[in-house]
């Protein structure tokens, strides 16, 4: 890693995938936006806080995931319920010109959004993520049994609630 | 099963991100954009729900110091150094100085005013004069029933009236007298 990063060759490597994760944390894209700008001001004005970092993808997860839990906090105290928000349709993945595929999506979008936020976030790195539960951990500062756990809680949660769908798409 | 499951959920690709983000935050990012101008979903986010100390994300990662002494500005410092939200909340420099210019004149008005001795005073001759009635009527009260001992003692004001007496007895000496 430079001493001078380049911001937008950060935005480009890492801006995708941060914003399906915080979208789905979030549940809400004027939220994904702001917490976005956010994490790259701070990283384009101080591009010092990259220096030494080895797993550049797992740094910039984790400054979302603190931000995008603090503003879950915060406005879970003043302004709106984000357990309900969550469970508010929303588009999370790409549309699907099949109508299976896409009912698959949208149910699924929805079976997230009724998980812990925890749980979610585990999920996600680990299924569009593609981390291993060392860098979840990592990521999330959490431990590694509790990594794993989340995500085997989680996917069990979402195979209950989508197994007909997903039987019938079989 | 579970892998089967784990697949397809992995086969459903996500949303792509917004083209227009890039050229918004990246200009942010590099400063092209005033520091406080911002989009109206980040004003809206970050005058009322965030935090003056809030959204600066926990840095910690393992193998990553960073000194204490070091300042660390919250994301959203201005180019002067304010946080954004202060900047936003802030009230201008005019309403500052036209409540202090409101508050000098009233204080102003407050030194200047002549009533307020006067009517102090007047309220304290009032009591005296109200004083001095009752004791008159004392008095009065005392000649009227014959009581010559508080009558002579006429000129001392301060001389409490006696506790009035059973009416039976009154009624007794004005006819005895």
């Amino acid at each position: 890693m430079g001493s001078s990063p380049n911001i937008e060759r950060l935005y480009d490597e890492h801006a995708p995938a941060l914003f399906g994760f915080l979208l789905n944390l979030l549940r809400n894209e004027a939220d994904t936006y702001d917490v976005m700008q956010e994490l790259f001001v701070k990283l384009g004005r101080r591009p010092a806080l990259l220096e030494g970092v080895r797993d550049e993808r797992g740094f910039v997860l984790r400054l979302a995931h603190n931000a995008a839990i603090d503003l879950i906090r915060r406005r879970e105290t003043r302004e709106r319920n984000y357990q309900e928000l969550a469970r508010e349709p929303m588009a999370l993945f790409a549309w699907s010109a099949d109508p299976d595929e896409q009912i698959f999506r949208e149910k699924l979008a929805e079976a997230l959004g009724e998980l812990p936020a925890d749980q979610r976030a585990v999920v996600h790195l680990k299924l569009w993520g593609k981390l291993t539960f060392e860098a979840i951990a990592e990521t999330l500062e959490i431990p590694l049994n509790t990594a794993a756990s989340r995500y085997r809680y989680g996917l069990d949660k979402l195979r209950e609630r989508l197994r007909p769908l997903y039987d019938e798409i079989k | 099963m579970n892998a089967d499951f784990e697949k397809q959920l992995q086969g459903q690709p996500l949303r792509e991100l917004p083209r227009e983000w890039r050229d918004e935050i990246l200009a942010e990012a590099n400063g092209a954009r005033p520091s406080g101008v911002r989009s109206p979903g980040a004003v809206m986010a970050h005058s009322w729900l965030v935090g003056r100390d809030s959204v600066e994300p926990k840095l910690d990662l393992p193998g990553k110091s960073h000194g204490s002494t070091e300042s660390r500005p919250t994301l959203s410092a201005t180019a002067d150094g304010l946080p954004v939200q202060a900047v936003s909340t802030w009230p201008s420099l005019r309403a500052w100085a036209g409540l202090a210019a409101v508050w000098v004149v009233i204080f102003a008005l407050h030194l200047t005013a002549p009533d307020e001795p006067r009517l102090a005073r007047s309220s304290s001759s009032a009591t005296m004069m109200s004083f001095t009635r009752m004791n008159e009527q004392t008095l009065m009260m005392a000649q009227l029933l014959g009581q010559p001992d508080q009558a002579d003692a006429g000129e001392a004001p301060a001389a409490l009236p006696a506790p009035p007496k059973p009416r039976s007895e009154i009624a007794r000496k004005q006819l005895v007298g």
